[in-house]
């Protein structure tokens, strides 16, 4: 910048005087300088080509007939176009009324005549350069303003500008929108009255805290009026406004949340439909195991119902002895039988609890006793498995935060699988179930079969709905029992161990655990 | 052989179905011996049971159609009588199939038990009766002489004596002779008995 001002490019200076020798002299003294030079001779002409080229400084002289120089710098300053050129008076007039008349009237310095070249030189250069940054820095601050405004005027969000009384002195367009309103006619309105026209004077209004102490404030779903008196929900930052520590009211950032709520809601409840229909698959899922397991339970049932008879008969026939019944044997023989319809309900118990529809929720629950009563379960299906069910489960462990019916159906669905891949390879070694602690806070249980194995790809697909390696499978299983297992904010996966077979598990949170809940949580 | 003692036996694994059933039939003063799996009895198997077999048709380990085909192995006779639950038909099918006599679905009315646990005690006592008849014409044959079995066979095979004679160049006389020793260790006075006899355990000689 202090190059090209000394190279004096670009730089215009105005000569105006109405002797044509001085014109002549200044000429000289100034156009070897790089200096755009223009003459007048006279005040219409100097205005006129001022206004066109808008000189960085004027060498004007006060003594000329018709208009003078105090008129002519009058007229110049007068001009948005001119106003902040320098004007250098010229005048043999060296006394000091006429310099402060010259000065009063805008003009920026004084040189007396006749005057010496060098003087000239010094005082037109001092006077460009400042002219010059000057026009830069305003320049620089418009496009710095225009910049702001662009930015305010494109955000989407509401800006208010609030004074310590709440009365509104910046409005983006953003925020007019939103009120139904111009940023004319809401500038100078108060933002308390505008937006909150129902609240009672003890009221604690959003944005007073920030506007009054200085509090900064965040908040969602608050509800505002628009000018027209219809709401909407609004979700508003209130930031203070401060200078030198000093509160001067607040800025507050708001938007219109109506479409997000709306959103929300809508995603709540697919959400909902979702787990409404996971736990309907998977009530279904329990329904269908429950059909395939039928023949076996019904077996299981019939066992001591034929007990029962069998025992009624014998209970008869020892009363319609002639001679004096056998009590003993008697009352032996209705024990039995007691024990027997309670094993027939014990079995019906165990039925209804795991087809019964809602999921019963989240709880504390044992590990061991849940696969325990899961093996027995398990049971009734493995009447042509040769090995069997092993179960093995340390005495210490920890309970675990999930919902036992969905726990269970998972555990069934993984014992069955294995018993029937044990049965394909007509293997005799159990299906082994197991549970331990594992180190992240989650209890593990593990069941391994010595069967069929596992297809190449089961990495990638066995877990992906309508996926079945079995002959009469539907699929579903597999992709029911993570969806049910990730629902518990655990893991379920396998591995294949190197003597064969298949080895599944899932791990569980353990109850209590902040780490596990949270985990339960991220999984929902 | 005529009045043998027979046993109901029960192989049965639900413990008390095994023990109320077997209360059961005691009660109705028949002789029972439960065992509570499949090996347990084809262990003790001898061909010397008399009686029936009532054999649940699930069971873990060795199921009742294993045992029936083992049984049939060993040509065993004893009737069997499955005992099946719901949904167990088709493999009562096969069962039947198998040579059993009857099936009964759980839970069953004592008296139906009773009735087919009865018949199978009477085939057990027909198969058994005509068993040892046949053993014993089996027996009495063996008591021929080569020469006796000769004539006897030419005999059933209708040829008079004078042609038996002739083909085995003897004398008619000796022939008569012969034919009145097989009449005799055979225990009948007519040739259409005789034939009967013979031709009833044709099939257990043929398979020796």
């Amino acid at each position: 910048m202090t190059e090209s001002v000394s190279a004096n490019s670009e730089v215009t200076v105005l000569l105006v005087d109405d002797n044509p020798q001085n014109l002549k002299v200044l000429y000289e003294t100034l156009k070897d300088k790089g200096y755009r030079l223009l003459i007048a001779n006279e005040g219409e002409k100097a205005l006129d080509l001022a206004h066109r080229h808008q000189p960085e400084v004027i060498l004007l002289d006060i003594m000329m007939p018709e208009m003078d120089g105090y008129e002519v710098c009058q007229r110049l300053k007068a001009d948005p176009a001119t106003a902040d050129c320098a004007v250098v008076f010229l005048s043999a007039l060296d006394d000091l009324q006429a310099k402060v008349k010259g000065f009063s009237l805008g003009g920026a310095d004084y040189i007396s005549k006749p005057f010496q070249s060098l003087e000239v030189i010094a005082r037109v250069k001092t006077h460009a350069q400042v002219i010059r940054l000057e026009r830069q820095l305003q320049a620089r601050n418009r496009e710095l303003q225009s910049d702001q405004t662009r930015i305010l005027n494109s955000i989407s969000e509401g800006i208010y500008g609030l004074d310590e009384h709440g009365n509104i002195e910046f409005v983006n367009p953003a925020a007019a929108l939103i009120a139904r309103s111009t940023v004319d006619e809401l500038v100078g309105r108060n933002f308390f009255e505008l937006h909150f026209p129902d609240s009672q004077e003890s009221d604690t209004l959003p944005v007073q805290a920030t506007c009054r102490q200085g509090v900064a404030e965040n908040q969602r779903n608050i509800p505002m009026a628009r000018v027209d008196g219809s709401r909407f929900p609004a979700e508003y930052r209130a930031t203070p406004k401060l200078d030198n520590e000093e509160l001067h009211g607040a800025v507050v950032v708001f938007r219109d949340i109506t479409t997000d709520l709306e959103n929300e809601a809508a995603l709540e409840e697919a959400q909902a439909l979702v787990q409404e229909q996971r736990d309907q698959l998977a009530h279904t899922s329990r329904l269908t195991t429950m059909g395939e397991m039928a023949a076996g339970f019904a077996h299981e049932v019939n066992q001591p119902l034929t007990a029962i008879t069998n025992y009624a008969r014998v209970a008869k026939r020892i009363m319609s002895k002639q001679e004096a019944p056998d009590m003993s044997l008697l009352a032996e023989t209705m024990d039995k039988i007691e024990a027997q319809s309670h094993r027939a309900s014990e079995i019906i118990r165990r039925i209804r609890r795991f087809v019964k529809k809602p999921a019963t929720g989240k709880e504390i629950l044992s590990v061991p006793a849940l696969l325990e009563d899961t093996r027995q379960f398990a049971e009734v299906d493995m009447r042509n498995n040769e090995g069997g069910i092993e179960l093995m489960v340390p005495d210490a462990l920890p309970d675990v935060l999930a919902d036992p019916i969905q726990v269970q159906q998972v555990a069934l669905n993984l014992i069955r699988n294995a018993l029937e891949a044990s049965r394909s390879a007509s293997v005799v070694q159990p299906v082994k179930v197991s549970a331990e602690l594992d180190g992240a806070g989650c209890v593990r249980v593990q069941v391994r079969d010595h069967g069929v194995g596992l297809p190449e790809d089961a990495e990638e697909k066995l877990f992906l709905p309508f996926y079945t390696t079995k002959s009469d499978g539907m699929g579903i299983g597999l992709a029911t029992c993570r969806s049910l297992i990730q629902a518990q904010g655990g893991d379920i996966g396998f591995d294949r161990p190197e003597d064969g077979g298949a080895c599944f598990y899932f791990t569980l949170p353990v109850a209590g655990e902040e780490r596990a809940l949270s985990a339960a949580n991220g999984a929902e | 052989m005529t009045d043998i003692q027979q046993t109901v036996y029960i192989v049965e694994d639900d413990e008390a179905v095994r023990d109320s059933l077997e209360l059961l039939l005691k009660s109705d003063g028949k002789s029972v011996k439960p065992y509570e799996n499949a090996m347990a009895f084809l262990k003790d198997y001898s061909d010397q049971m008399a009686g029936c077999i009532v054999l649940d048709i699930r069971m873990p380990g060795m199921d009742g159609m294993e045992l029936q085909k083992k049984l049939n192995e060993k040509h065993s006779i004893l009737p069997i009588i499955f005992v099946t639950g719901h949904g167990d038909v088709p493999m009562a099918v096969d069962a039947m199939k198998e040579g059993a006599v009857d099936f009964i679905q759980k839970p069953y009315r004592e008296e139906a038990l009773l009735e087919k646990i009865e018949a199978a005690l009477a085939q057990d006592r027909e198969q058994r009766k005509s068993l040892d008849e046949k053993q014993e014409i089996i027996r009495r044959i063996k008591t021929l002489t080569p020469r006796e079995h000769e004539i006897m066979d030419r005999m059933i095979a209708g040829q008079a004596n004078k042609v038996i004679a002739i083909e085995l160049e003897i004398s008619q006389r000796t022939v008569e002779i012969h034919r009145s020793r097989v009449m005799h260790k055979m225990g009948t006075h007519s040739l259409a008995h005789l034939v009967r006899m013979v031709l009833s355990v044709k099939d257990l000689i043929d398979a020796r």
